[in-house]
C-alpha cells in the first residue's frame, strides 16, 4: 500500500520534519475507486489537527463490516515524533472518526480548488 | 412456502380474457373458498396458513387452445422500499411495498423495477425463488447519506446512495448496479464466498456476472447484443468514462484525469497484490469477468441460458468458501460437463485458458 503521508516526488522535503501529515485513503465500494485526501501542517500550527487527531480511537479493535461493496479507509498520521496507521471499517467511520476525515477532506479540497480544476470534484 | 413448479388449473370460459398480477390478500381469502377452483384453493388455503414469513403469488390467467381459461400461480417477489432521507440510518422509513403503484420518486421507483427484474432473472433462468429459494424478502433503502457514492449489500438489504452529482449519479439508475448488489445476497445463501482476496473477486466477479444477465434478461439481448458493461451512465458527463467496469474488456471502462485509469486485470498474468479494497476484490474480479463473457460470447444465444447456468450451478453446488479462481473454473467445467456435454465445456474450458488461469491442455494452473 503506498504511503499517502509521504511526500508527492516533486517536492522539497528538507523541513518535512515540521510538519504533521495526515492522509485519508478510501477503497472498496461497488465502484472499487482509489480515492486520496491528505492535509499538512507547519507543526507549530498543528494544535487543532492533534486535538482532533487524539479524540480518535486509535487501539479500539478493528471491526468487520457484513456484506459486500462496503468502504475499507486508511488513516494515516505522520507527526515528528511518531507515526499512526488504521484501517476502518465503513460503519465505522463515525464520532471522532467522522470528524477527523471530513476535516482533510475539507481542507484538502480547499487546498486544490481553482475554478476549472478537476480537482473541486473531490 | 415456495411454488417449485406453477400450480396450474383449468376452467372453461366463454370469451376470451387475460390478466397478470399479483394476488392480494383479499382475493387469496376468496380463492381459499372456491368450489371451482379447487388446487389453486387448496394452494390459496396453505398460503393463509403460513402465515409469515410472507408468501406472494403470481396468478396468471389465459386462454389455451380449446378455450378453456387458464389459471396458474407462479412465484412472485415481496419488494419494500424504504427511504433513508439523507441520513445513514438504516433501514429508513417504508415509502413503497409489493402492493402499491409507482410512488413520485424515481429513485424509488428504479429501486423497485430493478429488484424485480433480478427477481425475474433468479426465477426465470435458474428456477431459483429469491435470494434464498424460499421466496426471502427483497429489502432495499434508497437516498442512504449526503452525497453517498456508493450502493453496497449490508448483508440483509440493498442500499443505494445518490452519488455527489459530479463523479456519480444515483446508484439506482443502472440495473447492473442492482443485480449486482442482490446477487451478493444469492452468494451468501449459497458459497458464501469470504470477502477477500480470490474468494473475495470471485464473490465481486459473480455479482457482475448475475448484474448483467439481469439487464440482458430485462432486455432481451443475446450475448453478442450485450455491452458487458458494469454500471453504464453512473458516470456523470464529467467523468471520460463509460461505465464502472467492463467485463469482455477489463481495464478499459474509464480513463479520467481525475480519477485514473481502470485497474483491472485481464489476465492472471497481471493479477494484482494489495491490501486495498480487501485484497483488491473489485480489481482483480475483471479476470473471472472475462472468462464468463468470453464463454457466454462463443456458446452464443442467450448468455443467461448456458453459460449463466453453468455458471449458478457451480455457485450453488458446494463451492468452497474460500474457493481459488483456479476452483471455481473447475466448478464451471465440472457442472458444464454435467448439465450440457462436450460443446459447452470446452468452450468454458477454452475461456478460463485465454484468461491464463487453467493451461492450455486444460490442466490446473496454480493461481
Amino acid at each position: 500500500m503506498p504511503k499517502e503521508i509521504d511526500a508527492p516526488d516533486d517536492r522539497a522535503t528538507a523541513d518535512e520534519d515540521d510538519l504533521l501529515v495526515v492522509a485519508v485513503v478510501r477503497t472498496g465500494g461497488i465502484a472499487g475507486l482509489r480515492r486520496r485526501w491528505r492535509v499538512e501542517t507547519p507543526r507549530p500550527e498543528a494544535h487543532d489537527w492533534l486535538v482532533l487527531i487524539d479524540r480518535c480511537p486509535w487501539n479500539a479493535p478493528a471491526e468487520h463490516d457484513a456484506g459486500a461493496d462496503r468502504y475499507v479507509w486508511s488513516i494515516q498520521v505522520r507527526m515528528p515524533s511518531e507515526e499512526r496507521e488504521r484501517e476502518l471499517a465503513d460503519s465505522e467511520l463515525r464520532g471522532a472518526w467522522r470528524d477527523l476525515v471530513d476535516a482533510v477532506r475539507d481542507a484538502d479540497a480547499a487546498r486544490t480548488t481553482k475554478p476549472g480544476d478537476p480537482a473541486s470534484r473531490e | 412456502m415456495t411454488l417449485s413448479e406453477p400450480a396450474r388449473i383449468v376452467g372453461h370460459m366463454d370469451h376470451s380474457a387475460q390478466a397478470h398480477g399479483i394476488i392480494p390478500a383479499y382475493l387469496l381469502a376468496r380463492l381459499a373458498q372456491s368450489g371451482r377452483f379447487t388446487k389453486a384453493a387448496d394452494a390459496a388455503r396453505q398460503t393463509l396458513l403460513a402465515g409469515r414469513p410472507q408468501f406472494r403469488a403470481r396468478l396468471n390467467l389465459s386462454i389455451d387452445e380449446h378455450g378453456d381459461l387458464v389459471a396458474e400461480l407462479t412465484d412472485a417477489p415481496n419488494r419494500t422500499i424504504s427511504d433513508a432521507g439523507g441520513t445513514e440510518t438504516l433501514p429508513g422509513a417504508v415509502v413503497r411495498t409489493e402492493d402499491d403503484g409507482p410512488v413520485d420518486d424515481a429513485s424509488v421507483n428504479q429501486a423497485f423495477d430493478g429488484l424485480g427484474a433480478t427477481f425475474e432473472l433468479l426465477l426465470s433462468a435458474f428456477q431459483r425463488n429469491s435470494l434464498d429459494g424460499l421466496g426471502a424478502p427483497l429489502n432495499a433503502t434508497v437516498h442512504y447519506g449526503t452525497d453517498y457514492d456508493n450502493a453496497f449489500w449490508d448483508g440483509e438489504r440493498m442500499v443505494f446512495g445518490d452519488g455527489d452529482g459530479e463523479v456519480f449519479r444515483g446508484f439506482t439508475g443502472s440495473v447492473t448496479v442492482i443485480g449486482h448488489e442482490l446477487a451478493h445476497g444469492v452468494i451468501q445463501h449459497t458459497a458464501n464466498l469470504e470477502y477477500q482476496g480470490q474468494p473475495g473477486a470471485l464473490n465481486e466477479s459473480i455479482a457482475d456476472v448475475f448484474g448483467a444477465l439481469t439487464e440482458q434478461y430485462a432486455e432481451g439481448q443475446a450475448a453478442d447484443q450485450a455491452s458487458w458493461l458494469i454500471g453504464a451512465g453512473i458516470f456523470t458527463d464529467e467523468v471520460q468514462g463509460v461505465a464502472l467496469r467492463s467485463m469482455i474488456e477489463p481495464g478499459t471502462a474509464y480513463d479520467d484525469d481525475e480519477l485514473g485509469k481502470d485497474p483491472q486485470p485481464a489476465h492472471m498474468s497481471d493479477f494484482v497484490r494489495t491490501t486495498e479494497d480487501n485484497g483488491g476484490v473489485h480489481v482483480n474480479s475483471g479476470i473471472p469477468n472475462r472468462a464468463f463473457a468470453l464463454a457466454a460470447r462463443a456458446l452464443g444465444g442467450n448468455a443467461w441460458e448456458r453459460a449463466g447456468t453453468v455458471w449458478y450451478r457451480a455457485l450453488s453446488d458446494g463451492l468452497s468458501p474460500t474457493a481459488t479462481f483456479r476452483e471455481f473454473a473447475d466448478a464451471t467445467v465440472d457442472a458444464a460437463s454435467r448439465e450440457y456435454g462436450e460443446e459447452v465445456t470446452a468452450a468454458v474450458r477454452d475461456a478460463w485458458t485465454t484468461v491464463g488461469v487453467l493451461d492450455a491442455e486444460g490442466n490446473r494452473r496454480t493461481g
